[in-house]
């Protein structure tokens, strides 16, 4: 369902990253890390709004031939980024809109955790099953 | 084809073509307000027109339902020109059959147009009672008599028809709008209930696509072209439901029209001259493929927006178009030749960036440019896919199947006929000519034609897309889209083998993705690096190339390792290298943090660090090489610390917890607040923290940007190296060490590993742990108390080592001044202690293992002889240091109080003389023994009448011991012979802690007026009885004993006056020339009774005044106390009482 979801941290460094294809990895890398531009931009058009009507979805970054990238960022400057194969047609933007919900929500949870360092990379099992489960769609 | 409004008109068809020329021309000239339904907003516009004779198979496709707006007259118009008779004989029957014909198809946009001749002879004087007007009026328009109206025919009054004329305008303009209000909502609910259908059998979306589309361009016409966009954004959205969503079922049979294969591949064509071409074709059966289908709707679409100017929207719209009708042919299963997609991509996006360049408008540039990015960088990943399909990347070739392919695709690219291109573009004022200069841009199908048409071409054509791309990015500030644009382009530069362009775009991205962590690309971006660095031959950048690889955590061992001997083997080579190029200063700096991490720094100096001692620091260093490495030199430099340093750390050991406290000063200032309710219970806590200054708000730093290049190298004149350290990969320990040189708080700065001539340089120290190198002098004291001399007094030499770092053999020397001797303490159990011998003038105390800032204490004793003198004089020494840190003596003054005193004293009796030593005890506990006198001088002897005691004798502080001894001078040795006798007084005397040990007390006396010279008696008279308040004859004798010079003496009675009175002259002077003795009486009365001591007789030289000028009073001197003699000085007289109480 999803080909990628990055979290990366409020200094743009990547805390989480995990590809369905390892091959294509590097690429979707790349591309994560370029669609930061696109997330600062909107960011900077949502500051300009009021904090309590602050959207953390931040919808469709941008697409390329195969791929949509989706981005969420949250209220510490946490950014989800989700890279979805273009060709899914049926995915629907809620569907995008409550992945990204659930991620936050792992999310909160693993950073939750006291042994978790708040800007390293995040390493946890648990974690990484629950966002494997988010990744093929099934939750 | 055309696109105007129909006016079909019947009546009297000749007369309206008359006209017809007049009215189209006229129409378009003026506006009309359209007042449109729901409230919408009016508007003006411009009407056209086409007029068309009335036909009847028209309203019957009309009334099925099958009608296109378009095609639909919006008007009729009823013409007729007739006088009143013969509108009653034909036209009114004419008139009433149209009517119902119109209304049974439920027309109800018509009008009646009656053209007058008016006949100005007939006119002139009759004023006909009604004309045919008001009767057609009457007849036909009682509702709406807006719908009939003369106009006097222009062709025969050509001045006063012009009004009447006119006035038919305005009514044609207003019915057409009228009718477009009703037309547009019935075709609307037309639309809506075809559209509902889709779904049935037999439903053909071409058929639907073209009634909506007709709705479109009718709102194109009417100047609307939003909404007409709304018709296409429907159309679009629908088509692409159909084709994505529902799949194909026998249903859709019209789906396999569009399933056309494909055999061109044009592009969409903003500029395209016929609007309508493509639409004709779609018309046609079997004449157009998907992607034509979907390039004519994205260029209406264009159009449309282009209309709007909203430029930036088309461009924002490309990619969407794009990427779905790509979507879209897959999912037909279109088979097509390989690189034909890529191709109409190109093209399209080209032809979309050609259109935004030309039409930039400034106010919204940054928007388009913000859209135009990625299709110039689309544009650019097409031409290299198609470059690649086609052998024309750098360094390939292309064979002939490809050869053959680059003729396929070039066909299948089309072509856009020369004479229609810019037609459609230059029509409208508002573009810019960018430069003059500027050739006109050649379309984007040729473009791609040179390009695939060699590979010179193509290198050119790709290096400006993607130059473009990297550049408009950068202008809207996508960095990192850029970036990632630049490494693609770098990729090409190393496959021109132009490596040293490549650089630039890598480094840059290396940069970007260094700075926000993204590790495993930047390590991926290093691999590239290395690869250009060895292509350039630039052995410096490829050595620390191959470093920062070989530290890369996130690649494979193999590469690391490769790239680690592959960096050992080029550092060899580069010192001759770098001492080529002198001119590259500071090339050599690597970032210490990407090939180590600094886990702790510690300086294991306890105390603060004294001058000229060693600096000991232990360094954690986690080297993240593969394999062990030699660094020939780590230095950590310290800098003096400017600001003072919060706490105090003198006394604290520079440990852990002072480190942490020392780093905490980069934390933020945060403060408790506690507020506590009225009853002092807490009612909230919180943290609080003060901005410093208002403009720049609270940062967190907890994550460093890493940069490719130390920023600076720091002050390394003060540092603390080690030399020639095995660092293994993991963590390593490694002592560094320096001088102590300058004194101060010191904090350490900067690392620098340097291995071979590369140095590698932190950016940031983790820890900057502080320390302080000082200085203190040394010092020495003497501590004592009151000393005593003559008996053993301690003495205490404090030395305080300071920072001074002793010798070993280190020793201070103490000299005495006379008399003064002085030893180390013995105890008293120690034989040696009572042994005398041990004091010595000269004393050196050695200072064993003595370390800085030590303090010891030496017990010293002192020994002084006691001296002779008389008085409680004290005695003043002093005791000069030499030590070894100072090269001028120290001189200590010292005192010491005598131990006991001696004195002595003359007595006579009669003309026997004794001497009295007395001997006071002070501050000592001491034992006399042996007391002797001596007396050197001949004639003269000395007698001991002490009673010999075998016991020594014990004075303390209030206690005097007495010693007496006769002097008995031979009697031929007269005064004159020896005006003094010197007498020696000697005593051995013993402390009490020293019982033992005798030292010898010498005192030496001098004696003078020894010889009694006079003897004075006195007598009372009566002797026996005295009675008080009786008068007593006392006689006075003085005798001369000796021959002396003193002739006129003076007596006086010193009397008691309570107990004696002197009757008369108590005093007087007598001249004893030439007499031996003299005799005087007086007269005394005793005033009390029992035994009183005589009264004492004075004695005294007396010079008498006057004789001489020099003194002209008397004189009394006393005499010495040896000279004169008192036979009756302590002589009682029992005085009793008188008889004669009574009286």
């Amino acid at each position: 369902m999803a080909f990628c979801i990055a979290i990366i941290g409020k200094d743009n460094a990547p805390l989480y990253l995990v590809t369905s294809d390892v091959e294509k990895e590097l690429d979707l890398q790349y591309r994560v890390h370029a669609a930061l531009d696109v997330v600062e931009e909107k960011c900077q058009l949502l500051g300009k709004g009021a904090p309590e009507t602050k959207e953390l979805y931040l919808g469709l970054l941008y697409s390329t031939e195969t791929h949509k990238i989706y981005g969420f960022v949250t209220n510490s400057k946490i950014k989800f980024i989700i890279v979805i194969d273009s060709s899914n047609v049926a995915l629907r933007e809620n569907e995008v809109r409550a992945m990204f919900r659930n991620l936050h929500i792992l999310w909160n949870d693993a950073v939750c955790n006291p042994f978790y360092i708040p800007g390293e990379q995040l390493n946890s099992k648990k974690f990484d099953r629950a966002v494997q489960k988010l990744m093929s769609g099934n939750v | 084809m055309q696109i105007k409004p129909i006016i079909s008109y019947s009546g009297s068809c000749p007369l309206f073509r008359s006209l017809e020329a007049q009215i189209l021309n006229a129409i378009p000239l003026d506006t009309c307000e359209w007042r449109r339904t729901f409230h919408r907003p009016t508007k003006h516009v411009r009407l056209d027109a086409q007029t068309q004779q009335f036909d009847i198979k028209a309203l019957e496709k009309y009334k099925q339902g099958e009608w296109s707006i378009l095609e639909h007259p919006i008007l009729y118009i009823f013409v007729t020109e007739c006088n009143f008779d013969s509108y009653k004989a034909t036209i009114r029957e004419e008139i009433h059959a149209w009517l119902k014909l119109l209304t049974s198809y439920g027309v109800s946009d018509w009008m009646i147009l009656l053209v007058e001749t008016l006949d100005m002879r007939k006119t002139k004087n009759i004023l006909p009672r009604t004309t045919v007007l008001d009767k057609i009026r009457l007849d036909f328009c009682s509702k709406n008599d807006d719908r009939c109206i003369s106009v006097l025919s222009p062709a025969k009054f050509e001045q006063k028809s012009t009004e009447s004329f006119r006035c038919l305008l305005q009514r044609i303009r207003f019915l057409m709008l009228t009718s477009y209000n009703r037309n547009i909502a019935q075709y609307q609910e037309l639309i809506r209930s075809k559209r509902e259908k889709r779904n049935h059998d037999g439903w053909d979306f071409r058929q639907y696509f073209f009634m909506q589309e007709d709705l479109a361009l009718v709102y194109e016409k009417l100047e609307l072209p939003t909404e007409a966009l709304i018709q296409y954004d429907e159309l679009d959205a629908m088509f692409s439901q159909f084709i994505t969503h529902t799949g194909f079922s026998d249903k859709q049979k019209w789906l396999t029209y569009f399933q056309m294969p494909l055999r061109s591949f044009h592009g969409i064509c903003l500029s395209r001259a016929d609007k309508f071409e493509v639409r004709n074709k779609i018309r046609e059966e079997g004449g157009i493929s998907i992607l034509e289908f979907r390039n004519y709707l994205f260029e209406r679409q264009a159009h449309l927006l282009y209309q709007c100017n909203d430029i930036p929207e088309i461009a924002k719209r490309l990619l969407n178009f794009l990427f779905s009708t790509l979507r879209e042919v897959e999912f037909i299963k279109l088979d097509c030749q390989e690189g034909a997609l890529w191709c109409w991509e190109f093209v399209c996006a080209l032809e979309v960036l050609q259109m935004c360049e030309l039409a930039m408008d400034p106010r919204n540039e940054v928007t388009c440019f913000q859209h135009c990015a990625p299709i110039w960088n689309l544009a650019k990943d097409k031409l290299y896919a198609l470059g690649k399909l086609c052998g024309l990347l750098p360094g390939c070739k292309p064979t002939s199947e490809q050869l053959h392919i680059v003729v396929q695709l070039s066909s299948a690219i089309g072509d856009v006929p020369a004479d229609q291109q810019q037609q459609f573009l230059n029509a409208t004022p508002q573009l810019r000519e960018r430069s003059p200069n500027r050739k006109p841009k050649k379309s984007a199908a040729e473009q791609l034609k040179e390009a695939l048409g060699s590979n010179e071409a193509f290198k050119k054509l790709y290096l400006e897309l993607a130059e473009l791309a990297i550049s408009t990015y950068k202008h809207v500030s996508q960095l990192r889209f850029a970036r990632l644009a630049g490494l693609d382009l770098g990729n090409f530069y190393c496959a021109l083998n132009e490596p040293h362009k490549a650089v630039g775009f890598f480094t840059d991205l290396l940069r970007e993705l260094k700075a926000e962590n993204w590790h495993s690309l930047s390590s991926q971006t290093l691999l590239e690096l290395a690869n250009c660095y060895r292509k350039m031959g630039d052995s410096l950048a490829y050595t620390k190339i191959c470093s920062s690889i070989s530290c890369c955590a996130e690649l494979e061992i193999l590469v690391r390792t490769f790239y680690f001997d592959e960096f050992l083997k080029s550092l060899k080579t580069l010192k001759t290298t770098l001492s080529a190029q002198p001119s590259m200063e500071n090339a050599n700096y690597c970032v210490l943090e990407d090939h180590f991490r600094i886990l702790d720094i510690e300086v294991l100096n306890k105390k603060p660090i004294i001058q000229d001692d060693f600096v000991m620091l232990q360094l954690k260093v986690e080297s993240l090489y593969p394999r062990e490495i030699l660094a020939e030199s780590i230095k950590l430099c310290y800098e003096i610390q400017t600001e003072p340093a919060q706490a105090s750390l003198q006394d604290v050991p520079l440990s852990k917890t002072t480190l942490l406290a020392k780093s905490s000063l980069s934390y933020i200032n945060a403060s408790l607040q506690l507020s506590y309710k009225q009853d002092n219970t807490l009612a909230s806590a919180s943290v609080a923290c003060e901005t410093p200054k208002k403009s720049q708000p609270v940062r967190r730093t907890n994550s460093t940007k890493r940069k490719l290049l130390p920023s600076v190298q720091a002050d390394f004149t003060n540092f603390v190296q080690a030399e020639n350290v095995i660092l293994q990969p993991g963590p390593n320990t490694i002592e560094l060490k320096a001088k102590a040189t300058r004194v101060g708080r010191w904090q350490f700065e900067q690392i620098c590993i340097i291995m071979s001539s590369l140095e590698f340089l932190s950016e940031q120290l983790p820890y900057t742990p502080s320390f302080e190198i000082c200085t203190k002098p040394a010092t020495a004291v003497l501590d004592f108390k009151t000393l005593v001399a003559g008996i053993i007094q301690p003495i205490t030499l404090k030395v305080a080592g300071g920072s001074f770092i002793f010798p070993p053999d280190a020793k201070i020397t103490l000299k005495c001044s006379k008399n003064l001797r002085i030893r180390s303490a013995l105890d008293k159990k120690n034989p040696e202690f009572d042994d005398d011998a041990t004091f010595g003038t000269l004393l050196q105390v050695p200072l064993l293992e003595f370390k800085s800032f030590e303090e010891r204490n030496i017990p010293l004793q002192v020994l002084t002889d006691m001296p002779g003198r008389k008085g409680t004089k004290h005695h003043e020494h002093y005791i000069s240091l030499c030590c070894p840190w100072s090269r001028t003596e120290l001189q200590i003054p010292i005192e010491f109080k005598p131990a006991m005193e001696a004195s002595c004293r003359l007595h006579t009796c009669g003309t026997q003389k004794f001497l009295q030593v007395i001997m006071k005890g002070l501050d000592a506990n001491l034992f006399l023994q042996d007391a002797k006198v001596k007396c050197d001088v001949p004639g003269v002897r000395l007698i001991d009448m002490n009673p010999p005691s075998p016991e020594p004798i014990n004075i303390y502080k209030p206690l005097t011991v007495t010693y007496l001894y006769e002097i008995q001078v031979e009697p031929l040795k007269t005064e004159q012979e020896l005006p003094i006798v010197k007498v020696h007084f000697v005593i051995k005397y013993a402390h009490e802690a020293q019982p033992k040990v005798w030292r010898n007390f010498g005192c030496a006396f001098d004696l003078v007026d020894y010889t009694t010279l006079f003897k004075v008696q006195a007598q009372l008279e009566p002797n026996e009885l005295c009675r008080v308040r009786s008068v007593c004859n006392m006689n006075l004798k003085i005798t001369k004993v000796q021959e002396n010079p003193y002739n006129d003496l003076m007596y006086e009675v010193l009397n008691d006056q309570n107990l004696w009175a002197v009757c008369g002259r108590s005093a007087g002077v007598v001249s004893m020339q030439d007499v031996d003795s003299h005799s005087i009486s007086l007269d005394v009365m005793p005033l009390s009774t029992g035994f009183l001591p005589m009264p004492s007789i004075r004695l005294s030289k007396y010079t008498a005044g006057g004789k001489n000028k020099n003194d002209a009073h008397s004189k009394v001197y006393p005499f010495p106390p040896g000279q004169v003699y008192n036979s009756t000085k302590s002589v009682q007289i029992h005085v009793i009482a008188s008889v004669n109480v009574e009286q």
